[in-house]
């Protein structure tokens, strides 16, 4: 083998790439704060709601969290449109996106409901607590300390997810890549320049979310 | 006039009745002490006495005033009277020993940030943990995170502390320490209702033994009255199996 890196037919490209990765890191936090919002609703109901409500949302998770995000995207894309509902190519991978990832911190909010200690309102009650202030001083930050960690991974992988929008023309990090590649034909530094970008994206943004654990939930971890 | 009457309790679980015909009174500055065998109703009794279970008949009353249980404003005005410490402490694990001790007077009570602080930070060193104010529960011991449960609950300056079992949880070399906090309780004139195993400590602090059986006071003594001389059958009978060992 006697492959010669060169580097100098991708640089011209860096700022182009840095783009993308804006793209993709947009992507992740739009599709992030849908997928919370949907993940409390469907937890909330899955926990406290009417039988008929629940299980409606169950078999959305189940389906969801047992097939693969392409399949679902490919549908939202490709058969949507035999509906009648026509989606441009940016807007699909968003809501797929944002379906999937809903389905997930749908059971992981699950969770932080049932850990909720029934021993620690019923102490806050006995101070005199009204309803609103124990759910506000108790329950509400004991539930984000447990959901910070496991929601915070949910953000990185959804980050990762975003590079299937290639598949579908969005020209986000993945997209502009193979963009520069046939044009290049230099794939093992084109590639390895955009494995870099999601990983100074993915480290910037763990540290980020590590700093805030720590100083607002008092949980310990690290990056590395 | 007793300062706490309680008349002809009665409550329970449901359908399970679990506690029936209460009757007891309780002087201001005394120690009264709970005993009895398991899922007698002691804790049931205290869990009525500070406002988290309704009561079915009879009826409480302090200084001559009835307690009132129907409206949640009632309750709280009630639970500024009671305080509960119990077993497993209920610390609120995202505070501060010093912030547990002081929300309750400050978002309850409404009292002055500084004021409550102030008087926080002597009740925490008053139960030996001046040096831990700003540690979280969960890096505290038990005995610690008990002692910052009386704390808190002596915050709102209750006119009677309700300690159900509260060195239950604890490793035995944790004991004495809670327990002497008890102690020093017990010294400033604190009217308490204790339920506890601790034996020897029951028949030293107490003013009056209750002991309860299948949800009733079967017998009401000095310490004793229920330890060495018990007048009914199955006092006799738990009294002797508790001593033996
Ligand atoms: N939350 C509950 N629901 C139903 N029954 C209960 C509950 N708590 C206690 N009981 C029942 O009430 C009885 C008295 O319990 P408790 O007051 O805890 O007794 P003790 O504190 O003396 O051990 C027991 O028979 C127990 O099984
Ligand atoms: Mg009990």
């Amino acid at each position: 083998m006697n492959y010669t890196l060169q580097f100098g037919q991708v640089t011209p490209y860096l700022w182009y790439l840095a783009g993308g990765a804006w793209i993709a890191l947009q992507l992740a936090v739009v599709a992030f704060i849908i997928g919370w919002a949907i993940g409390l609703v469907c937890a909330s109901i899955t926990e406290y709601g009417p039988k008929p409500a629940r299980i409606a949302v169950r078999s959305y998770v189940v389906f969801v969290l047992n097939t693969p995000l392409l399949v679902q995207i490919f549908f939202i894309y490709f058969a949507l449109p035999d509906y009648g509902i026509l989606l441009d190519s940016y807007d699909a991978v968003l809501i797929g996106l944002a379906l999937n990832a809903g389905a997930y911190m749908s059971e992981i909010q699950r969770a932080g409901f049932r850990s909720i200690r029934r021993e620690e309102i019923e102490a806050a009650e006995t101070l005199g607590f009204t309803r609103v202030q124990s759910i506000r001083y108790v329950v509400v930050p004991h539930i984000l300390k447990v959901l910070y960690p496991p929601l915070s991974n949910q953000f990185i992988i959804i980050t990762m997810s975003t590079s299937i929008a290639a598949i579908f023309g969005v020209e986000e990090l993945t997209g502009r890549a193979y963009n520069i590649n046939s044009i290049t034909f230099r794939s093992l530094e084109v590639f390895s320049i955009s494995a870099v970008y999601y990983i100074v994206l993915t480290i910037v943004a763990s540290t980020i979310l590590y700093t805030v654990g720590r100083y607002f939930f008092r949980i310990k971890g690290s990056v590395f | 006039m007793p300062y706490l009457e309680i008349d002809n309790l009665s409550a329970d679980y449901g359908k399970v009745p679990v506690l029936q015909d209460i009757n007891l009174a309780v002087e201001r500055g005394e120690i009264v002490s709970i005993i009895g065998p398991s899922g007698s109703g002691k804790s049931t009794l205290l869990r009525v006495l500070t406002g988290l279970l309704k009561p079915r008949a009879g009826s409480v009353a302090v200084a001559g005033e009835k307690l009132r249980y129907d409206s949640p404003k009632d309750l709280r005005r009630a639970r500024e009277k009671f305080a509960i410490v119990f077993q497993q402490f209920n610390l609120f694990q995202n505070m501060t020993a010093l912030r547990n001790v002081t929300i309750a007077p400050t978002i309850v009570q409404k009292r002055k940030a500084a004021e409550v602080e102030a008087e926080a930070r002597a009740l925490l060193e008053k139960v030996g943990l001046s040096h831990r104010i700003d540690a979280y529960p969960d890096e505290m011991s038990g005995g610690q995170q008990q002692r910052v449960a009386i704390a808190r609950a002596l915050a709102l300056k209750p006119d009677i502390l309700h300690l159900d079992e509260v060195t239950s949880a604890l490793d035995p070399e944790l004991v004495s320490e809670v327990l002497d906090t008890i102690r020093l309780l017990a010294d400033d004139g604190m009217t308490m209702m204790i339920v506890s195993h601790e034996m020897g400590f029951v028949r030293e602090v107490s003013s009056k033994v209750v002991f309860m059986a299948d949800g009733r006071v079967v017998e009401v003594g000095p310490p004793e009255q229920i330890f060495d001389n018990p007048q009914t059958q199955r006092c006799t009978d738990f009294v002797s199996r508790i001593l033996r060992h």
